[in-house]
């Protein structure tokens, strides 16, 4: 009797060391177009806009600031650790840094571009229509609006690129041409060309989180395409919403202030 | 065939349109109505941004040397919905500028009117989406 | 007999409901569907020229004038070879976007006369005494002293939820796209997208003051009702928000925005909009702007401050008039 209780313990615990561990695959509710709704309000919690490589704590730009501005450490979102560029792209880079204060588009509030305006400090949304995916960003007011039609091609390149989607499964993919170049990936200076081509692809693992990766690619900047990932939180508070962040006001006296009848001193 | 000021004072009494009051901003206040230029250049690039696109045409001047203007037109959003792309106007293309100088003295003017050398202007034709397909 | 009876009412109801549920269509979760591409049509003054007195649509005699006059403008925008191309300083005159004329006679349909209610006398005394007696920057008045001697349409910050939809020379793009819960209001210039929760939430708290207030919409049979409030007092009502002269211009932060849209038919989308100030305005007034459907219609990015050359060159150029010689802007 006892050896058969045994018996039965022993093959209930053996089948469950077989089964797959925390397979819980999570399937998204749907949106009205039948696919996984990924509508929400989501933030970047890692420090990836100071820096996608590996960075040590550091000053900022303005000692004045002291601590406020001045930069936390954080591993790198790059997938082998670094970006592959071209060494006469590293010089450039290295250059951007150095003029970092005057020269990031972060600084001077122009919109950041495709991947950066998705880890920014400030939370983005996404609202998923039966005519489009909107990506709305809370910096700057910029936005995209990703056509999950037929791919259109870029007229012109423009800050938030030429965005044309479509689903594999439940993950979103995002194929983003016609960017102008002009925007920068961080605070640190990385950066694309006029050939930039990203391909982005979003999904939920669970109801809290939005997995993110970028696969980044420019053949006059990089010697071989490279890819980042990372979550992305979503915010749970039922009062979420986007405000407003129109930065052009703060950063008039930085780009004109010397063109003023009385600069300030 | 009427002037631009013929057709807007004939409007005037129905209020058809009000004046064109180029919304962007006062071209007057950075243009010098005091330095027209007429220039004659080739296309080295166009950049198609906002607010108004500029178009870089190199001029060569009586002596010789070359100097790059920046030529300001319009916003490029009107010729994209025309049909018209960021290919449409090449390097090395020669165009005629008339139009007046920045005030701050740089060799920046804005494209009054700006035309190909048989005096035909850019831009002008593709189809027009302002009158939607059901009504044209 | 039952039959005829049926008929008439068959009859009478395909006529009488159409014409009261509008035949909107849906969208797959029930809400009224506005989605789409309505750009604006430039043409219809703001105010009612006075001679026009209550009425609110064009003759048709008055009406054949202005699309006459439309007729001519595109053929003169047509013509391949330059003429006078554009008047004094300004880009070639073809670049712009006239839309078609309508027969409206004025965008404000309330007051009856088509024209704005009086300033209160503390507006008027706002407006004379600000920025030191300069007055609220609007139309360029000669003077660069500083950025903000130009109005945030020149900065490039925005042109105000008003200033968004009135239609302009051209970039007259709105797109209305939704969600569950949500309706999306998209504007060309300058890049707005109004993110309009339905779902019944406050408003921000009063401390919180946005160019773009705070939007709360909710339904009324198939009319988007939509409330915004905390605005600040940095904008202005008119094309742009600028404040031109002859525009409403300058507003108070306890401005109330109620806009309603209703889509009449396949192809309009009636936008209204009632300004409720009484710190500026006597009495609040409304506009409607029917909006024309056109999916063909691109909305394209319009990054204003990323390419605003302008500001630069209208600064140094006003320094260089002072000193009457030329300074170099920057890159």
């Amino acid at each position: 009797m006892l050896n058969l209780v045994h018996t039965t313990i022993a093959a209930g615990i053996a089948l469950a060391l077989l089964l797959p561990a925390a397979a819980q695959t999570y399937r998204p509710p749907r949106a009205a177009d039948g696919h996984a709704d990924l509508s929400g309000i989501y933030q970047a919690l890692n420090t990836a806009n100071w820096d996608l490589g590996d960075h040590s704590p550091q000053p900022g730009t303005m000692w004045q600031t002291g601590a406020i501005n001045s930069e936390p450490a954080g591993a790198s979102v790059v997938e082998g650790g670094t970006i592959p560029y071209k060494p006469e792209a590293l010089e450039k880079k290295k250059a951007n840094f150095a003029a970092r204060r005057t020269n990031d588009p972060e600084a001077k509030c122009y919109m950041p571009g495709i991947p950066r305006a998705n880890y920014m400090g400030y939370p983005f949304q996404i609202v998923q229509s039966p005519r489009g995916i909107m990506f709305i960003y809370e910096f700057a007011s910029a936005n995209r609006l990703v056509n999950m039609g037929k791919a259109e091609e870029a007229g012109s390149d423009t800050w938030m690129g030429t965005n044309n989607g479509h689903w594999e499964g439940d993950t979103l993919v995002v194929d983003v041409t016609g960017l102008n170049g002009l925007a920068w990936f961080d605070r640190a200076g990385d950066f694309g060309g006029k050939q930039l081509h990203v391909v982005e692809r979003f999904s939920r693992p669970d109801p809290y989180h939005l997995n993110y990766e970028a696969t980044i690619e420019d053949p006059t900047v990089y010697t071989r395409p490279w890819k980042i990932s990372m979550p992305l939180y979503r915010k749970v508070e039922k009062s979420a919403q986007l405000f407003e962040f129109k930065c052009v006001e703060f950063v008039e006296e930085l780009l004109y202030g010397q063109y003023k009848k009385q600069p300030n001193k | 065939m009427r002037t631009w000021v013929t057709i807007l004072a004939a409007s005037a009494s129905l209020l058809l349109s009000v004046a064109p009051a180029w919304a962007h901003h006062a071209f007057q206040a950075e243009f010098d109505k005091g330095k027209p230029v007429h220039l004659t250049g080739t296309v080295t690039e166009m950049e198609w941004i906002n607010p108004h696109s500029w178009i870089h045409i190199d001029v060569k001047n009586p002596d010789g040397t070359v100097t790059n203007w920046m030529v300001e037109c319009g916003s490029p959003n009107i010729m994209l919905r025309r049909g018209f792309t960021k290919r449409s106007l090449e390097a090395g293309t020669e165009l005629t500028v008339q139009g007046y100088q920045a005030k701050n003295g740089t060799n920046r003017a804005n494209g009054s009117s700006v035309t190909f050398k048989d005096g035909k202007k850019i831009f002008v034709g593709g189809s027009n989406p302002d009158i939607p397909e059901d009504q044209k | 007999m039952s039959t005829r009876i049926l008929l008439f009412v068959t009859a009478i109801a395909s006529v009488i409901l159409p014409a009261v549920w509008g035949q909107v269509p849906k969208t797959p979760w029930g809400d009224p569907d506005l989605q789409g591409m309505w750009p604006g049509n430039m043409g219809v003054p703001l105010q009612r020229p006075e001679n026009l007195g209550t009425r609110a649509t064009l003759t048709d005699e008055e009406f054949a004038k202005r699309e006459a006059q439309a007729r001519k403008q595109a053929e003169a925008d047509s013509q391949s070879t330059a003429a006078s191309d554009s008047v004094g300083i300004g880009p070639p005159s073809y670049w712009v976007e006239r839309g078609t004329p309508s027969r409206q006679t004025s965008l404000i349909i309330d007051p009856p006369n088509g024209r704005l209610p009086p300033l209160t006398a503390e507006e008027q005394q706002l407006r004379k005494e600000a920025r030191g007696g300069k007055g609220f920057a609007g139309e360029w008045r000669g003077e660069a002293n500083s950025y903000d001697d130009l109005n945030i349409y020149y900065r490039c910050i925005t042109r105000g939820v008003l200033g968004s939809i009135i239609p302009v020379i051209y970039n007259n793009g709105n797109q209305i796209l939704q969600s569950p819960g949500l309706v999306i209001i998209r504007n060309e210039m300058i890049h707005e997208t109004r993110v309009i929760p339905l779902d019944g939430r406050p408003h921000l708290n009063p401390a919180i003051r946005q160019y773009m207030g705070d939007s709360r919409g909710h339904w009324e049979g198939n009319t988007l009702v939509i409330e915004t409030t905390n605005f600040t007092d940095k904008d202005a009502i008119g094309s742009n928000g600028a404040g031109y002269p002859g525009d409403p211009g300058h507003h108070s932060a306890d401005l109330k925005l109620t806009e309603r849209l209703t889509r009449v038919d396949a192809n309009t989308l009636n936008y209204q909009a009632t300004i409720d100030d009484p710190k500026t305005w006597t009495k609040p007034w409304t506009i409607l702007i029917p909006l024309k459907r056109n999916d063909h219609y691109q909305l394209l990015e319009y990054a204003c401050h990323e390419g605003n050359i302008a500001m630069g060159d209208i600064l140094s150029g006003a320094r260089a008039d002072e000193s009457k010689a030329p300074t170099e802007p920057r890159p």
